[in-house]
Parts: structure tokens; C-alpha cells; sequence
């Protein structure tokens, strides 16, 4: 698997099991996403006809202000109500009137994480469409002491990630596969370009509070450009980049595991040509061949 | 004769364009080999220094006597081995070739991995002395257990495949870059 899925297969699975199911059954479920979401699956009051998918993330508010509100009204319609205590979305399902194609619909509850960020997305996506300049930086603190910074120009729309590498070994490589990440679009051209930086943020966050800094801290830019921010290709883009950071550190730790798994091979191998060594195995096969 | 035949062997390597760091690579192990296989002459010694004990000698290194001269075998700055024999144990240190950050973090998780199964190696030392990537503790009860000759053979093939494993790793890594960059990348339109 190297892409992830943008949907969470948590939600999926279980509001499909339980949209499809012949007669209500009963539903508890807590589930969670990356960057620190938080997903609930229950009964409205113990009514097992009805129920409440409610979703906690701390990047809500900074997405407030990007019209998230509004984003998911048009999504989900008449399916979201107020929030739960506690969370920050909630969408409500009557399991006696819901629409036909119960699958598609399961698919798109657990598309609510990906289309909170489609808000911010959206946005500045429609800045760049009509050729203008964004005012106001966006700084999305997706991930704790991680943020995203975008800013939209006539003919492009810069997204800056912030990433911090807890294990100094993430940093080294971090570095290469940025570098792979840097030199990708030598064959293919029609990808973003993407820039990066270790330590110090890039000139263009200047002014900007809060910026972390170090030796294991990494700058990413995206610059997207109006083939990947046009009306037809905003779901795909949006898709994409709203969860690189997660893509990447999930594809290090990834490696990481295959080293390891080598290393006890290795390991092993040079243990056995020790084993030759000892005189004991010759004994042994003497008398086996007797 | 063996002299003539060893000269035509040396115009052959120059003439086939082996490049500088193969040319050395031969004599570098040939060195390591014999130095090795004379360090490993080790016999049974009581301590000198308490009563009844029995303690290698080339760690304790209280008695000047029964020490011999430390032996530096270099490849170049970076790639070294270092040989300190005694009486009734020997100790070899590896500085392994890192060229790179990525080759210095292989390396030292490869290291540490092994090191932290000392005990299922026997004759690997929990640390490595200062300066170098890993040691070998080889004492008189390891040559009486086990052929002194594919002792030999074992730790010299030890340093051959650490760097071919490192260089390896190395390239796996580069190749996960690659593929997971342009997976992601080629999916925008």
C-alpha cells in the first residue's frame, strides 16, 4: 500500500454495516484518524434508529475562519446538526429515511475529515481561479507544533508544511526522500514543484509568529499551479496534499521496519557462518551419516 | 618464480583499470588476515593481580608483560582496523567506511543491532572501543571451542558484508524515495 486512503475505513465499514443492516441494531464505536481526530459512532439517546457520527479535531479552529462551517453544510446537508459536547461536527442519521445508495452515503460520512480541510483548500483554490491575490496568509495548525501555511497568487497557490522529526535518525531520512519529492518532477511534469529546507523557515513565512525552529525541524513547499487548483481538479489535489505529511512519515517508519527486518536477516546469517565454527556440528553430522 | 608470477599478477590488476580503492582493498585484508591469525595464538593465564581469577588480559591491561603491541591496519583515514593482542585474549576494533549521513545512521543502527545480541555471538563486545564502530573480545576459551581458522574466516567475512549490507541499505532506501515521491507526485494531473 503506498498511497493512503483519504477516507477513514473505520467509518466507512461500520456506518455501512449498519446503514445496509436489515433491522437497527445498537452502535458504540470510537474510533480515531491521523493528526490527532477523534471519531464517535453512537446511538442518539439510546435510539437505535438513529445514529450520531461526531468527530473531534483541534485544527477546527483554525479552519473556522475559512468557512468550514459552510463546506459542510453543503456536503452533508440536512444529515448535520448541531455538535455533540465535546466535538466539534456532528451528522445525524435516521436510519428510516436515509437515501438510496447506502454505500456512497457511508463513504461520504467517513470523508469528514478531508472535507473540513476542503475548506481552507477551496478557498484560496478560488483566489488563484480568479487571478487575485490572498490578503491574508492561512496558517493551519493541522498537527501538534506542525502547521500549514497557504497563500494564494495569481497564478499559483503556495501550501508551506512545517514538520517537526522526533527521532534524529527521521531527519537523515527525511532528507532523502525529499530529495526524491524535489527531483520527481523530471518525469513528470505536470506534478507541483516542491521545495524544501531544514532548520530555518523559508522567506516567505517571513513575519509570520510561531515558527518552528532546528535541526529537526523540516520546511516543505508545494507550489501548485493552475492545472492542479482549476473546479475539476480540486477534489483530486485537495485529496493529495491535505494529507502529505502523514503520507511521508508513514513511508519513513515504513522503511525504517524494512531495514530492521534486513538487519535481524543479516544478523542471523552471520550467526549461522559462526556456528560453523564450532566442532560440535561435525560431530554431529558423523554420526547422523552412520 | 613467485616473484615473477606475483609481478605479472600486479600488471594484470593495473592493466584490467581496477580503480584505486579495489587495488587496495586486497592488500588491506591480506594484512588484516595474517595479523589476525598471528594475534590468535592464546593460551590459558591465571591473573597475576588476584587470586584464582582468570580475566582476559587485553581488557584489564594492568600487566605490561603479557600485553602485546597494538597493531593499526589503515585503508585510509576513514577505514581502519585496530588489532591489541595479549597472552590469553585478543581484541579487534573496525572503523567501517561511511561516506554519508545515510551511511553513518546505517551503519550505526546496523552496529547496535548486533551489539545487543553480544551474547548469541560470543565473541562480540557489548561496546565498541573509542573511535570505532565495533569490537571483537576473542579469548583463549573461544579458541579452545571453537577452529581458530574459521574464527579467522568468520570475522573477515564480518567485514566484507558490513559494507556491502550498508551500501545495500542504502540504495533500498534511496529506491523507497524514489517510489513513493512519484507515486504521490504522478497523481496530480
Amino acid at each position: 500500500m503506498i498511497l493512503l486512503e483519504t477516507e477513514n475505513r473505520v467509518l466507512y465499514e461500520t456506518l455501512k454495516a449498519k446503514f445496509e443492516a436489515s433491522k437497527p441494531e445498537s452502535v458504540n464505536a470510537v474510533a480515531v484518524d491521523f493528526d490527532g481526530v477523534q471519531y464517535s459512532i453512537s446511538n442518539e439517546n439510546g435510539d437505535k434508529g438513529v445514529i450520531l457520527v461526531s468527530a473531534k479535531m483541534s485544527v477546527f479552529e483554525d479552519l473556522v475562519k475559512h468557512g468550514v462551517e459552510d463546506v459542510l453544510k453543503r456536503e452533508y446537508g440536512n444529515y448535520l446538526v448541531a455538535p455533540q459536547d465535546g466535538f466539534n461536527v456532528t451528522l445525524r442519521f435516521e436510519l428510516a429515511s436515509l437515501e438510496e445508495d447506502k454505500a456512497e452515503l457511508a463513504r461520504k460520512a467517513s470523508l469528514l475529515k478531508r472535507n473540513c480541510y476542503t475548506s481552507v483548500f477551496e478557498k484560496y483554490f478560488k483566489i488563484q481561479e480568479a487571478e487575485e491575490s490572498s490578503k491574508e496568509m492561512a496558517i493551519v495548525h493541522y498537527h501538534e507544533q506542525e502547521a500549514m501555511y497557504i497563500e494564494a497568487l495569481p497564478d499559483r497557490v503556495t501550501v508551506i508544511f512545517s514538520t517537526l522529526f522526533k527521532d534524529p535518525d527521521d531527519v537523515v531520512i527525511g532528507k532523502v526522500f525529499l530529495q526524491e519529492f524535489k527531483d520527481a518532477r523530471k518525469y513528470y511534469q505536470q506534478a507541483p514543484q516542491v521545495l524544501f529546507s531544514y532548520g530555518e523557515p523559508p522567506s516567505e513565512l517571513k513575519g509570520v509568529s510561531d515558527l518552528i525552529k532546528g535541526d529537526n525541524v523540516g520546511y516543505v513547499t508545494f507550489v501548485l499551479f493552475p492545472r492542479h487548483t482549476k473546479a475539476d481538479q480540486r477534489e483530486n489535489t485537495i485529496n493529495l496534499i491535505h494529507q502529505f505529511r502523514t503520507y511521508l512519515h508513514y513511508h519513513i517508519k515504513c522503511s525504517k521496519a524494512y531495514l530492521h527486518c534486513r538487519m535481524r536477516g543479516k544478523t542471523n546469517q552471520f550467526l549461522k557462518v559462526l556456528n560453523r565454527a564450532k566442532p560440535e556440528a561435525m560431530t554431529e553430522k558423523k554420526f547422523a551419516k552412520r | 618464480g613467485v616473484i615473477l608470477k606475483q609481478w605479472y599478477q600486479r600488471r594484470v590488476a593495473i592493466t584490467a583499470g581496477t580503480s584505486v580503492m579495489a587495488a587496495t582493498l586486497k592488500p588491506y585484508l591480506n594484512a588484516v588476515r595474517t595479523t589476525l591469525e598471528a594475534a590468535m595464538c592464546l593460551e590459558n593465564f591465571y591473573s597475576q593481580r588476584v587470586e584464582r581469577h582468570n580475566k582476559p588480559e587485553v581488557e584489564i591491561r594492568s600487566s605490561k608483560e603479557v600485553l602485546f603491541t597494538p597493531l593499526e591496519i589503515c585503508r585510509n583515514e576513514k577505514e581502519k582496523v585496530l588489532i591489541e593482542g595479549s597472552i590469553n585474549s585478543l581484541r579487534m576494533s573496525i572503523a567501517i567506511k561511511q561516506a554519508d549521513d545515510i551511511e553513518k545512521i546505517l551503519c550505526h543502527k546496523f552496529m547496535r543491532f548486533m551489539m545487543m545480541r553480544a551474547e548469541n555471538f560470543f565473541i562480540l563486545r557489548r561496546k565498541p572501543i573509542e573511535g570505532y564502530d565495533i569490537s571483537f573480545l576473542i579469548t583463549n576459551l573461544h579458541t579452545e571451542q571453537m577452529y581458530k581458522h574459521k574464527l579467522v574466516d568468520f570475522v573477515m567475512e564480518f567485514m566484507t558484508e558490513i559494507d556491502k549490507e550498508i551500501s545495500e541499505m542504502k540504495l533500498c532506501l534511496n529506491g523507497r524515495g524514489r517510489i513513493s515521491a512519484v507515486e504521490f507526485l504522478k497523481n496530480f494531473n
